[in-house]
This record gives structure tokens, C-alpha cells and sequence, in this order.
């Protein structure tokens, strides 16, 4: 109070109106500007990038949900197929597993084509005809035995190069060398299409099928059911000793040099590249442990070690987040330390910690580098029936699609992400909607 | 209050002549700040106490002491002698949960948990398993919310949130909540401080009757709510009780000169 009263009070009026005043006023208002623009501009780009993913995406991808089929009429020749055996569905299944469905086909193409003679055009007439073509006429068989010995219509899949042209991946004007198809599979291809017999159907096979090195054959459905089995294991580890441990380190721990070193290293592994974490549950897990390669256990003890870090500082930050005055309450109330934290402070950071879970699990679905490491990249074509069993997961799947020299499975590739894209628009929509039903108002 | 009241009330009640806490030779840090010098004084029974005082003097650490909700600060020490009914409440045999249930606690800020009303109040008896069973849940959970003045308001919405009430009535919840569980003392930190002057009335008035149960220590900033409601005042000046006694006589007849400056407004 002194000091004021010692000093010089000099009272100074500010001109509002000056030029100098008038100036400043303008340079602000043209700092506000710029800053406005310059964010504009930014979440400009990135949208618009966003939207070039998007489409690209959208636009090879899209194509990948159809297949290509063909009409044929197949003469289920006795003398190939032989008398039909009397028993159940599965055991028909086997038994046709054995007999010469290539045959039937063959015979049925050149009936239709009688000027197709030499060995060589039948096989590039055959070519146009996936090998999923057997199952085609095996399931017709299976579905209605009486229809042996008489000709049926079966609608066929036709090959990988045979949808592309279809699809018009694959251009007629180049020249013939240049491209996979002849012109005479063209030709043959025209005269079912002027039969109308060629159609385009929604590819379910997309999803039912595992991996094949046919692009037309290939799906989805072992990586989505070993992403799910891995994602599986990697929570079941991760969040209860991911909150735990955040629960432990704010609520319980003493703040001292030790707690302090935790929590640096915490922080710290949440920036380590994800292929450290791939390295590492291949030398323990694997390597000192001697866990099956491949395996969603794995896989998703590793994700696990790297989806921890993620848990424990979002669920630090919502237990921080809890109010002061509710702990207060509580502990003035009579309630223990721990009765506090699971009675009041968990459930009101559960929506946080929960967000932060999701967020994380939706990281660990996406991560390809780890599963490299420990053999998750392997071709798998059988979905896996549990965590123990070899699987691939779906952004390898598409790593290893991406890699592949086939034009279709460039479609393959995009439907792929389309597939992983909504899982996590799924997970992430989750996440916000926990948020909003869990969340409570104080 | 006047002091024939208060005779008639000590005269009424034998056993309100012991003090119900004493606190001898308090002193409390924090890190390296002197925060409470050498605090002796006396609770009694059925009485409200005020602590008064400028800010930062002391008052709330204080009363912090009382129920150990220092305890939860790490950088706080608390050395000297604390008894409640003759025992030292910072004894390792004592256990904190059933101080802290004897010694209730009423906060500035109004702060019921984000959970039904009905919940609120029957909190405190359901960890300290004093309900046996609903009903007697439900008598502990109406009676409180009537002793709190908060019945004829919220009895048709107990499942209501207690953050959906105004803040009055979120303090009259708090004030249930902490009777629900019978304490002997109640402590409140400037329990009318984020109240206007209505609801601070109906406090005011809830204290009043709520001292013929308990013994009260209220903080207090307004000198009229300390004259008004309490029998005993404790005017606290950086970290040093500067001086205690009977209501009347602090506010008539203050024998510090900065008790005298602090309650006539010329001072803090």
C-alpha cells in the first residue's frame, strides 16, 4: 500500500481517437483476419484431401462389391458324374469332391462352341470361367441330385480378367498384347453377351471367403474374424490393467521421483514406432514364451503393449477431470480412499475412459507393423475358430493385396479399406455415443 | 441468541459443560508455510462456534483438522493434540472413516453427487451399513431430508438428480446428507457463501435448530451470520487464534484491538 503512495501517480487519459489508436485498431482487426484465413485454408486442404481419399477409395472399391457371372448350359453327363450315392448333404459334398467337374464343364463349352477344337483354344476358352466355376456346378449337384443326366443352367463366375473387362478395367482398343484377355475370349465373350447371359451380381463371396490367390475368390472374412479375435484379446488385456493402472497412479500412488519416472516412460511409449512393439512380442511371446506365430494371441498381446500407453494417459486424464468437490464429499462423508475412488470417481470418468478405451482399440485394429513382426502377414484362407489358431488380420489383408501383381485384386484392395473404414467409423460413432449417454452434469 | 438462552441450555444439559473437541497446541504446515500457530480451543456441545477472520488466517485449515480431511493433502503436517470426547483423533488406533462419520463435513461450494436425491442422502448410511434394511434406508433418507428442511421440496422427485436442484437446495441436500449418517459434530466451510440472501436465511434458520442435536463449527466471512447464529466465535489473524469467548462479548466487547478493527469492517 506504501510503495503505491510513494510513487508518482500520474494520470494519463488515452486518446481514443488518435491515429496511433486508429492504427492499432487496424492492425489488430487485419491479425484476426489473416489468422481466420490462414485456419480456413488449413482445414480446407484437409478436407479436401479427406474427400480424394474418400473417393478414390469409393471409386476402385465400389466395383469390388459385384461379381461377374456367366450363364452356361451344363450337361451333368451321367457317365462322368456317376449314379448319385444316397446320403446327407455333407457326405454328397465329399463325394463329389472326387469326381472330374472340368470335364463337365469342358463338354459343355464345346457343345456350345463346336468350332473350338484344339487343346489350346479350349483352355483359353476355359479361362474365362473361374475355378470357383467347379463349385458353381459341385453346389447344384449337392442342391438337387435328380438333375443328373440332364442338362441344367448354371450361372457361373467367371474369371478375375473376364469381370475386369466387364468392369471395363480391362480397355478393348489396346493393343492385343498389351492386355491379359485375346481377342478371341473378347469375341466369345461378346456372343454371351448378346445372349444376355453374362450378369453382375452383389459379391457375396467377398464376404464368406477367406484369402485366395484368385482375385475373384478372394475375401475378407478371415481377416475380419482374426482382426475381431485379436481386438478381443487386446482388451480383455489391455483396459483393466490400462485403468487400473491410471486409477492406481492418480488416485493411489505417492507423488514422488518413482512415479514421476512412470509416468515420463508412459508418455514416452505412447511415441515409440509401432514395429518396437511388433519386435518385442515376437521375442517374448513368441520367442521366450513360445506362443504359436500368427496367432490373435499374439497379436493381440502385442497390440495390447501398444494400445496401453493410450488407455492409461486418456483414463489419467478423465479420473483428473473428475471434480475436487466430489471427492471431497465423499471422503467428508465417511467413505474410504477406495471407496471414493469406485463409488464416485470411476463411474463419473467412465465415459472418458471408455472414449479413450475405443480410441485406442480403433488404433489397434488399423496397426499392420506389429502383426508383420510376429507372422500375422501369412496367406490364410480358413477363418480361424479361436485365438490359439494361424489368422491374418484385415490391414495386412490389405497390405497383402495391395502387393499382389493380379488387376483385380487392385478393387480387392480398396473394398478392403472400404470393409476396415467402417469398423472404425463404427467404433468411433460408439465411442461418441458413450460419451453422450454416460456422460453426467455436475 | 441471547445469554439467557444460553444458560438455560447449559443448565439443561449436564454434560455440556465437557468440551466435545479440544484441540491443544495445534500447528500446521504446509511445505515450509506456518499455516496454524499454536491453536488451543474448545467445541461444546449443542452449541454453533464461528470462526471468523480475513482470508488466508487459518480457519478452514482448521477446521480441516477437525474430521482429518488434511490428511488427503500430502504437503500437509498436523501436529498437536486433537481430542474428540477425550480422545486424540490423530491417534494411529483411531480409524478416519468413523471420525470422519462422527465429525461431518459441510463444503463452500455445494457439491451433491451427480446421482438421484434419494441417493445423495442414503450414500452415508449405506457404506456404514446403518440401514438393515429398505424401509429403515427409506426413514433415514425422509427424516434427514425433513430435518433439512428440503422434504416439502423435493419429496415428489427423489429420483430427480441432486444436481438438478437450485443451489440452496443443493446445500440443504448436502447438510441431509451429512445428518443422515448422525454425526456429533458438523463442521461447515462457509456453507452460505455461494448463496443469496433468501436461501442463506433458510440456512441460517436449519442451523439454529439443527445446534439442539449437534455441536456446530461454521467458517464464516459475514460478521452479521457469525453474530447471528453462534454462542461462541473464534477470530483467527495470520495462523494465530488472536482470540475466543462467548459471541456477545467478542462482538460488544473485544479485548484485541484487530478483533475489534476486523469486526467493526475497518479491517481485512
Amino acid at each position: 500500500m506504501t510503495d503505491i503512495q510513494e510513487t508518482d501517480i500520474v494520470s494519463r487519459r488515452v486518446n481514443w481517437h488518435s491515429k496511433s489508436q486508429k492504427d492499432r485498431l487496424e492492425s489488430r482487426y487485419r491479425k484476426e483476419k489473416i489468422f481466420k484465413a490462414l485456419a480456413v485454408s488449413s482445414l480446407s486442404i484437409a478436407i479436401v484431401a479427406l474427400l480424394v481419399v474418400l473417393v478414390s477409395i469409393l471409386t476402385t472399391g465400389i466395383s469390388g462389391f459385384k461379381e461377374t457371372r456367366i450363364e452356361l448350359d451344363i450337361y451333368l453327363d451321367r457317365d462322368i458324374v456317376g449314379e448319385v450315392p444316397n446320403l446327407d448333404a455333407a457326405g454328397l459334398k465329399d463325394h463329389y469332391a472326387t469326381i472330374n467337374i472340368n470335364s463337365l464343364l469342358i463338354k459343355s463349352l464345346q457343345k456350345k462352341f463346336p468350332e473350338v477344337s484344339s487343346r489350346r483354344d479350349v483352355f483359353s476358352l476355359l479361362k474365362l470361367f473361374s475355378v470357383g466355376a467347379q463349385s458353381d456346378i459341385r453346389d447344384t449337384l449337392i442342391a438337387d441330385p435328380d438333375l443328373v443326366g440332364k442338362t441344367h443352367t448354371i450361372s457361373l463366375l467367371s474369371s478375375s480378367i473376364v469381370d475386369m473387362f466387364i468392369k471395363g478395367k480391362i480397355l478393348r482398343d489396346v493393343e492385343e498384347n498389351n492386355r491379359k484377355i485375346s481377342d478371341q475370349q473378347i469375341a466369345w465373350l461378346d456372343q454371351f453377351e448378346l445372349e444376355g447371359k453374362i450378369s453382375q451380381n452383389f459379391n457375396w463371396t467377398f464376404f464368406t471367403n477367406g484369402d485366395s490367390r484368385e482375385p475373384e475368390l478372394a475375401g475378407v472374412r478371415s481377416a475380419t474374424v482374426g482382426s475381431l479375435l485379436t481386438l478381443f484379446v487386446t482388451f480383455i488385456i489391455s483396459f483393466p490393467i490400462g485403468v487400473g493402472t491410471a486409477i492406481y497412479l492418480e488416485e493411489f500412488a505417492p507423488k514422488n521421483r518413482y512415479t514421476d519416472l512412470i509416468e515420463i516412460n508412459i508418455n514416452n511409449l505412447a511415441a515409440v514406432p509401432s514395429i518396437i512393439f511388433g519386435l518385442l512380442g515376437l521375442a517374448i511371446f513368441i520367442g521366450f514364451v513360445g506362443l504359436p506365430r500368427s496367432a490373435p494371441l499374439v497379436g493381440g498381446l502385442t497390440l495390447a503393449l501398444m494400445t496401453l500407453p493410450t488407455i492409461i494417459i486418456t483414463a489419467r486424464a478423465a479420473i483428473k477431470a473428475v471434480p475436487p468437490s466430489i471427492k471431497e464429499a465423499a471422503i467428508g462423508l465417511g467413505a474410504s480412499h477406495m471407496q471414493m475412488v469406485f463409488h464416485h470417481v470411476l463411474p463419473l470418468s467412465m465415459p472418458g475412459i471408455l472414449t479413450g478405451s475405443i480410441i485406442g482399440m480403433a488404433q489397434a485394429l488399423g496397426e499392420t507393423a506389429p502383426l508383420l513382426m510376429i507372422g500375422m502377414v501369412a496367406f490364410i484362407v480358413d477363418t480361424p475358430g479361436g485365438i490359439m489358431e494361424a489368422s491374418t488380420a484385415l490391414p495386412v489383408q490389405v497390405y497383402l493385396w495391395a502387393d499382389s501383381p493380379e488387376r483385380g485384386f487392385l478393387e480387392k484392395t480398396s473394398a478392403a479399406i472400404m470393409v476396415l473404414l467402417l469398423f472404425l467409423i463404427v467404433m468411433n460413432g460408439l465411442a461418441i455415443w458413450m460419451r453422450q449417454k454416460f456422460e453426467k452434469k455436475w | 441468541m441471547n445469554m439467557v438462552n444460553l444458560t438455560d441450555e447449559l443448565e439443561a444439559k449436564a454434560d455440556t459443560s465437557a468440551p466435545k473437541i479440544r484441540a491443544q497446541k495445534v500447528n500446521v504446515h504446509y511445505s515450509s508455510n506456518h499455516a496454524l500457530k499454536d491453536i488451543n480451543l474448545d467445541i461444546y456441545p449443542n452449541e454453533v462456534t464461528a470462526l471468523i477472520g480475513p482470508s488466508g488466517c487459518g480457519k478452514s485449515t482448521f477446521l480441516r483438522c477437525l474430521n482429518r480431511m488434511n490428511d488427503t493433502i500430502d504437503i500437509c503436517k498436523v501436529e498437536g493434540r486433537i481430542t474428540l470426547d477425550g480422545q486424540n483423533i490423530n491417534d494411529k488406533k483411531i480409524d478416519v472413516v468413523e471420525l470422519r462419520a462422527r465429525v461431518g463435513m459441510v463444503f463452500q461450494k455445494p457439491n451433491p453427487f451427480p446421482k438421484s436425491i434419494y441417493d445423495n442422502v442414503a450414500y452415508g448410511p449405506r457404506i456404514h451399513g446403518i440401514a438393515q434394511n429398505k424401509q429403515e434406508l427409506d426413514d433415514i433418507v425422509w427424516s434427514s431430508l425433513k430435518k433439512a428442511g428440503l422434504w416439502n421440496e423435493v419429496h415428489d422427485r427423489l429420483d430427480a438428480s441432486g444436481t438438478s436442484l437450485s443451489g440452496g437446495q443443493q446445500q440443504r441436500l448436502c447438510i441431509a446428507r451429512t445428518i443422515a449418517i448422525e454425526p456429533e459434530v458438523i463442521l461447515m466451510d462457509e456453507p452460505c457463501s455461494a448463496l443469496d440472501p433468501i436461501a442463506t436465511a433458510i440456512i441460517e434458520e436449519l442451523i439454529e435448530d439443527l445446534k439442539n442435536r449437534y455441536a456446530i463449527v461454521i467458517v464464516t466471512h459475514s460478521m452479521q451470520q457469525a453474530a447471528r447464529i453462534s454462542q461462541k466465535t473464534a477470530f483467527f489473524h495470520l495462523g494465530k487464534l488472536l482470540e475466543h469467548g462467548d459471541t456477545t462479548t467478542i462482538f460488544t466487547n473485544p479485548v484485541h484491538e484487530k478483533t475489534k478493527d476486523y469486526i467493526t469492517g475497518r479491517y481485512g
